[in-house]
């Protein structure tokens, strides 16, 4: 059923039969081979990848490939060997071993190939990379020659003691932290494309050997220290980034996305509503803040203090959204799309157009309205910079913390309505709606909460955003704004709030990293939301009603889904 | 009294564009219930196919014997590309929720618009299509405007509604007297019966596809012609409207579309001259389409004429 | 638990609980509904039969708002009540549940949110059950309209909440039990069983605190137990104090089941009355075997005991 297998490379039975015991050894062989690689010279051209050049001390994406590999040990010796009465029942390590070994290859082929480009040619490569590369190319042969492994036990009958499975929560979530925080601070395109394989590796061979819906079950068993770590996490990012604000920045901006994009969650996961002007309820915000902001441009005369703007910024993007609800919610799903399109447009040409000449003054115009002064909330001023634990933290820090406690609040709204009674209702209501109006469910009445609280939430988001910005302009706001909104839920999984985020990390932070790319990043755009409807529509983090509704045809999945939900207490 | 008259004129012309590029929402949705987002970069596609014949063969002319070639050179590339969508993004979605074809059809548009920003001035030869692009000015259709009674008729703009009346009639005789036209009919009403009586529905939507594609062709080039120039970008609005339009008229309707397109032409032209004020004016007048379309949403949801899709509920 | 004889007079029937009054329902130039009465009181089981095409779904989409009729009048007795006490497992002998005193017969707007708050429910012909959602979660639905925890109260999560979240679960699992489904509560409506999923929609049709649920063809596609089964559970919801409406083309089970029998053909009310009337009524009778109806078996009994009694013969 899913398309994405790399690993589906098969040899002929023949091959495997006569060569079988060789895949074993061969493997070892690989993974030893790889790291006695890594810690050679990979470049003689100092300056490609980080220093990759140094022998016995290799450089970071060096370090990755001998973390992968001695993965890829453990999971030999859980075949044969002295972890084998452990781990071996439990986990599927053929599956794990060939996912490693593709990863390994196409790693050490990016390699070559960076250095090659980057360094002048592929003479650069010094010996220890080509070795690396054999090595890799070993074990991933190796691996397709074991044998598939049967009668695994299944892995959440493990039972192993909560402290451990708290510990493993919190070894993620810190290998989470850092490695985002060497993820941003790459600038190398190669180096960051050749981390964000190396996090997939991981990820997929998690996945292979089932350790992922390990993870995802201990994580629903553990789910307030999950949360708490998650949030620990977040918090202590910005210490991690030595008083440099220049990824602060990024992340600031990756944090509204986020917050934006779970509040369109709402409306577009939980009640089904098609919205694709929301970027407007974001933009009155926006406007409202900066029109009350004090700046040298806004219109209106009046600066409150920004408690109140912020209120003041989500009840009108409230309003809109009620405004524009109540008349277009009681047609087809179809319309709404389109109607809520046009509301956006609308809403930037009104922006666009309310400069005092062909309309009241307002908005300024296509100028916008810049020079917006930092926030300031009682005596701390958000565009100081403060020194928290002896680590500065400069503008966009102070930004970063008060968009963490947005979201913070955007999610528990998010979590909390999804199981309530409005929560239930909304999934009736995408269900069968006349079922649920025959059943005493207000339909119209819910959706137009959704819309409210959409609108509300957007607008809150709003606010921040303007003075984060500095500037608001109609050109902020245009549809492609809403699009990518919209998209970062669906291609992260709608109606789940990891799958969202994900989905408004991957889609605001991959441009800024990939530069080379920026020319064709929308191309890509276009492409992927064709590609991920084809063939995973419910998105990469898939909550199992979402499953259940884009694959309705599917008997077996059906039955799966009900098996686990009755195994394990409903997640998120 | 002549402002009106020119007004009306003006809204006529609009109205023949949207008209033209409605009828290609209408039908798909009316078949397949699927909003083809990417229906106004199938627009675009016609004008740019047009012009590149143009640049190929032509440069430089301005014979009108090049604008039979120049439209089906823009329908050939149409056609192509909606072809293409149907069979690759759309019909693996047949069965799926609403949602995932919409968001395809998002993703589709977007990708051509790009595709044709940045690829155009590969081809050896051609501009960069970053920016407009000049349109070929072909004699008789382009040039000295008609004067009428006080109203100013662009000869462009004669082609465009003369170009509305013969594919309107063209369309009326494939829809009521062939045999493809009647199972589209069909196909609409009720696509399993359909498919019992015998009729290939696949082949069938594919025809609809193609039949929107032929006129959003032609409508391209009244586009260019009239405009002078092209780009990228002309069919991101142009194909909004044209969908208000469709459904003003009543969505899946085919004759709902051409009267709803001229309507909304109508309207548009007539809010600009008359709405007093500081709302008045063309700054305003993409505004109006959409408050039609609220409008039509709230107290006629059928449109004018009535519309015409299956009911899945 | 067997039930070998009717158990029809085992509550007392009371004051009229729904009056329509010349209900007509014309599409165009089709007149599926004409000019149709039907009282239903307190305590009883009436039953609709018909041909197929007779228009008694159509009925049924009069009266619970689906439609607005083109004329005529559907009156019930207002405000919704409230179970003072947890419906019981229900034991032999009919236990007396306190009745509070109905309200005045008032018209019934044609909305069908107004009509459930009012107090009548039903099912579907086609089982319209939210297919990817649990048993438990389906019937928890059906509370939608009795529960008021708005947006606010479900963040912030208060006392309230909690309070109306647990009563919700409670009375879904009783219903559950109640409809005998009670260890299905976290199986997905899709997977279950036909009959079972049959069961849910009464089920789910139950927790919005009915006074009246009206049944559309409650047995179609079950076999003999089932129905048996079916029939004692409507048995088990008369006897909890509300009225039934079915719609069934099953005969035996309708004559076995119903207090009155009301009949339709080509959107007419050909007959009312006791199931001994309506059975051998001649006119009844040519209605479904005299068009060549091919009904289940069931529908044309061997010989039911009042027909042979009063010595008609079966063309």
């Amino acid at each position: 059923m899913n398309a994405t297998d790399l690993a589906k490379l098969r040899l002929p039975e023949t091959t495997v039969e006569k060569y079988g015991r060789l895949g074993w050894p061969a493997s070892l062989a690989g993974a030893v081979v790889v790291i006695a690689g890594a810690l050679m010279s990979w470049s003689f051209n100092q300056q490609v990848l980080g220093n990759l050049s140094i022998y016995l001390n290799p450089g970071a994406l060096q370090i990755l490939t001998i973390v992968v590999a001695l993965v890829a040990m453990v999971l030999l010796f859980s075949v044969r060997g002295p972890l084998a009465r452990r781990l071996g029942p439990w986990l599927d390590t053929t599956r794990g071993l060939r996912t490693a070994g593709t990863a390994l290859l196409l790693y050490m082929i990016i390699v070559l190939l960076a250095i090659g480009i980057d360094g002048n040619g592929l003479v650069n490569v010094d010996p220890g990379g080509w070795v690396s590369f054999l090595g890799a190319l070993l074990l991933f042969a190796g691996s397709r020659l074991l044998p598939d492994r049967v009668g695994l036990q299944d892995m959440e009958q493990a039972k192993l003691p909560s402290w451990f499975e708290i510990l493993v929560i919190a070894i993620t979530m810190a290998a989470i932290l850092f490695g985002a925080a060497y993820a941003l601070g790459l600038e190398d395109a190669w180096s960051f494309v050749l981390f964000l394989l190396f996090a997939a590796t991981i990820a997929a061979v998690a996945l292979r050997l089932g350790v992922l819906s390990w993870f995802g079950h201990i994580a629903t068993r553990n789910r307030k220290v999950l949360t708490l770590a998650a949030f620990l996490v977040a918090f202590l990012f910005p210490f991690t980034q030595n008083g440099s604000d220049a990824n602060m920045s990024i992340a600031t901006q990756v944090l509204i996305f986020a917050a934006t994009a779970m509040s369109l969650n709402i409306v577009v996961g939980l009640a089904g509503l098609l919205d694709l002007g929301y970027i407007a309820f974001l933009g009155s915000g926006a406007y409202v803040s900066a029109m009350l902001s004090g700046s040298a441009f806004a219109t209106i005369h009046w600066k409150p203090p920004f408690l109140v703007v912020v209120l003041i910024g989500a009840t009108v993007a409230m309003t809109l959204g009620l405004i524009i609800g109540s008349p277009t919610l009681r047609v087809s799903g179809d319309y709404l799309a389109i109607v809520t399109l046009g509301f956006g447009e609308i809403f930037r040409l009104t922006m666009f157009n309310l400069d005092g000449i062909n309309g009241p003054l307002l908005s300024n115009g296509p100028n916008g309205i810049p020079a917006i002064p930092d926030l300031k909330i009682g005596s701390f001023n958000f565009g100081d910079e403060h020194t928290l634990l002896g680590i500065p933290l400069g503008r966009f820090s102070n930004y970063y913390f008060l968009l963490l406690v947005l979201i913070a609040f955007v999610i528990v709204v998010f979590a909390r309505l999804n199981n309530s009674r409005i929560g239930r209702g909304w999934v009736s209501v995408r269900e069968d709606e006349k079922a649920a109006e025959a059943m005493g469910v207000n339909v119209f009445g819910l959706k137009l909460l959704a819309f409210a609280i959409g609108a509300f939430l957007a607008g809150l988001a709003g606010t921040i955003k303007a003075h984060q910005d500095v500037a608001v302009s109609p050109d902020q706001y245009i549809f492609l704004e809403s699009a990518f909104l919209l998209a970062a839920i669906v291609l992260g999984g709608m109606g789940t709030i990891a799958g969202v985020l994900l989905g408004a990390t991957i889609l605001k932070l991959l441009p800024e990293k990939l530069r080379f790319f920026s020319e064709y990043r929308l191309l890509f755009f276009g492409l992927l939301l064709v590609v991920m409807m084809r063939f995973r529509p419910e998105g990469l983090v898939a909550n199992r009603r979402r499953l259940l509704e884009f694959h309705e045809e599917d008997e077996e999945l059906a039955v799966a889904v009900e098996q686990e939900h009755l195994t394990v207490e409903e997640a998120i | 009294m002549s402002q009106f008259f020119q007004q009306l004129v003006n809204g006529l012309t609009l109205g023949s564009l949207y008209a033209l590029i409605a009828v290609g929402y209408t039908v798909v949705y009316g078949i397949v219930q699927l909003i083809n987002f990417a229906h106004g970069e199938v627009f675009m596609i016609g004008a740019f196919g047009a012009l590149s014949v143009y640049l190929l063969f032509f440069d430089g002319q301005t014979g009108v014997w090049i604008l039979p070639l120049m439209i089906i050179g823009a329908m050939l590339c149409s056609v192509g590309v909606a072809v293409l969508m149907e069979r690759f993004a759309y019909r693996p979605l047949r069965n799926a929720p609403r949602l995932a074809p919409l968001i395809t059809a998002i993703g589709v548009s977007v990708f051509l618009q790009e595709f044709v920003r940045l690829f155009y001035d590969k081809i050896p030869t051609f501009p960069s299509a970053k920016q407009n692009i000049p349109f070929p000015q072909i004699d008789v259709v382009t040039g000295k405007a008609l004067e009428v009674g006080g109203v100013t008729i662009q000869r462009a703009a004669i082609f465009t509604v003369a170009a509305l009346i013969v594919c309107a009639a063209l369309l009326w005789y494939f829809v009521n007297r062939t045999k493809s036209g009647r199972a589209m009919l069909a196909v609409s009403q009720d696509p399993d019966t359909s498919r019992l009586m015998g009729i290939n529905v696949d082949r069938i939507i594919v025809v609809a596809f193609v039949l929107g594609a032929v006129l959003a062709a032609v409508a391209g080039i009244s586009q260019g012609l009239q405009n002078a120039n092209i780009d990228f970008r002309m069919g991101f609005i142009a194909g909004l409207k044209a969908f208000t339009a469709a459904v003003l008229g009543g969505i899946g309707n085919i004759q709902g579309a051409v009267v709803g397109g001229l309507v909304l032409g109508i309207a548009e032209s007539m809010a600009i001259q008359y709405i007093p004020g500081q709302f008045g004016g063309s700054s305003w007048k993409d505004v109006w389409a959409f408050v039609i379309l609220i409008l039509v949403l709230v107290f006629r949801p059928q449109g004018l004429l009535g519309a015409r899709v299956v009911d899945r509920a | 638990m067997t039930v070998t004889e009717t158990r029809r007079t085992a509550r007392e029937i009371g004051q009229p609980v729904l009056e329509a009054s010349g209900v007509t329902m014309q599409f165009g130039g089709l007149l599926a509904v004409n000019k149709v009465n039907m009282t239903v009181r307190e305590g009883e089981i009436v039953g609709l039969i018909g041909p197929n095409g007779a228009g008694k779904t159509t009925f049924f989409n009069c009266l619970t708002g689906l439609y607005k009729p083109t004329s005529g009048q559907v009156r019930f007795a207002g405000a919704p009540r409230k179970p003072e006490s947890p419906k019981r497992q229900q034991s032999e002998a009919a236990e007396a549940v306190p009745v509070q005193p109905l309200a005045a017969l008032t018209p019934l707007p044609p909305k069908p949110r107004a009509v459930v708050r009012a107090g009548m429910a039903r099912t579907f012909q086609n089982i319209r059950l939210f297919a990817n959602m649990t048993a438990l979660e389906n019937v928890m639905v059906g509370r939608y309209c009795r529960t008021s925890s708005g947006a606010l109260t479900s963040v912030v999560r208060g006392p309230k909440f909690r309070r109306e979240e647990a009563a919700t679960r409670a009375r879904a699992q009783e219903l559950l039990d109640f409809v005998g489904l009670g260890r299905s509560t976290e199986h997905l409506a899709r997977n279950m069983p036909y009959g079972d999923q049959r069961r849910l929609e009464i089920a789910r049709a139950l927790a919005t605190d009915p006074k009246l649920i009206l049944l559309d063809e409650p047995t179609a596609g079950m076999n003999p137990l089932e129905t048996r089964q079916a029939s004692d559970l409507i048995f088990k919801i008369r006897d909890s104090g509300l009225s039934v409406v079915v719609i069934e083309h099953d005969m035996r089970f309708i004559f076995g089941l119903c207090d009155r029998v009301l009949c339709l053909v080509r959107g007419e009310a050909l007959i009312e009355g006791t199931p001994a009337e309506v059975q051998s009524d001649p006119r009844v009778i040519e209605a479904y075997i005299g068009t060549g109806e091919e009904e289940d078996e069931d529908a044309v009994p061997e010989q039911p005991q009042d027909v042979a009694d009063s010595g008609e013969e079966t063309p």
